[in-house]
């Protein structure tokens, strides 16, 4: 008789064990609801970086990289605001932790172009920081979506 | 005398659970990839996609306009924060089609990773992403 209740938890605990697996599945189906705002896999967070200093973002926004011999406004413009390619996004006024994490996933290897993954390799965080207080502070052409009809 | 009975009816019960939760798991997979439900569905009329296809559509800025409804809760919300890692939304008012359409495109394809964004983009057909890109280039 014992045995037999043995038996009954040992199926109880069987069950149980298969009903949390399922439920584990469906959790990892509602991480990925589209509600809710959450980050790029993999990628580090900006919070932890130096702050940033405009001028120095300046003068390394100049700067040619070894990899591409292409400085960033070479590409993207006088203060980020011409790109020579209409596929190179405008840099002016953007937020500048918005530029701070796009550069890490470069720098990480996150997020991948031809350009840019060579170009935030040499990057230090310092001159990451920099680069995107400059860009963040210089005018802009863009806007949120917030006011629009 | 009583023990193989429960024990055998419990087993059969767990092997069925288990059965069943496998089938389950078929049928649920491809609702969690919605992008993979759509080509799906959009699989019976390629003779009229096809001609559309191998060209860039060209996008229409009053149906990327009823589109974009979508976006404005995240980039619509001024000062708006992405969690985990923390960082503002981006402004993409303004930036130019042609980077907006390739943005997409590449969450689209899971080659640009951000679980809202793959899931928004997987959802939208090339000609939505033209229209979208249009609309979201021409606000002022």
């Amino acid at each position: 008789m014992s045995n037999a209740v043995h038996a009954q938890r040992l199926a109880i605990a069987l069950l149980a064990a298969l009903a949390l697996a399922a439920c584990s599945q469906n959790n990892e189906v509602a991480a990925e609801d589209p509600g809710h705002a959450s980050g790029e896999h993999g990628s580090s967070s900006s919070a932890g970086l130096p702050e940033g200093h405009i001028a120095a973002g300046e003068k390394r926004s100049q700067v040619k990289s070894e990899a591409t011999k292409q400085s960033c406004i070479d590409c993207h413009g006088a203060e980020g605001n011409k790109p020579i390619d209409p596929t190179y996004p405008k840099l002016g006024g953007q937020y500048g932790d918005y530029i701070a994490h796009a550069l890490q996933a470069y720098r990480a290897g996150d997020r991948q172009n031809p350009q840019m993954t060579p170009q935030a390799a040499a990057l230090t965080d310092q001159e990451i920081s920099d680069l995107a207080a400059y860009f963040g502070s210089r005018p802009t052409q863009l806007r949120d979506l917030h006011g629009l009809d | 005398m009583m023990r193989p009975l429960p024990l055998a009816a419990c087993l059969a019960l767990a092997a069925a659970l288990s059965v069943a939760v496998v089938t389950a798991q078929t049928p649920a997979s491809p609702a969690t990839a919605p992008a993979e439900a759509k080509p799906a569905e959009a699989a019976p009329t390629p003779a009229t996609a096809a001609p559309a296809a191998p060209a860039t559509p060209v996008g229409n800025p009053q149906a990327g306009r009823t589109l974009a409804y979508t976006c404005q809760g995240c980039h619509g919300v001024e000062g708006y924060k992405n969690a985990y890692p923390s960082f503002h939304v981006p402004r993409i008012g303004g930036q130019s089609a042609e980077y907006l359409a390739q943005a997409l495109t590449e969450y689209k394809k899971g080659n640009r990773k951000h679980p809202t964004m793959q899931a928004q983009a997987q959802s939208f057909s090339d000609q939505d992403i033209a229209d979208l890109s249009a609309y979201l280039s021409s606000v002022k």
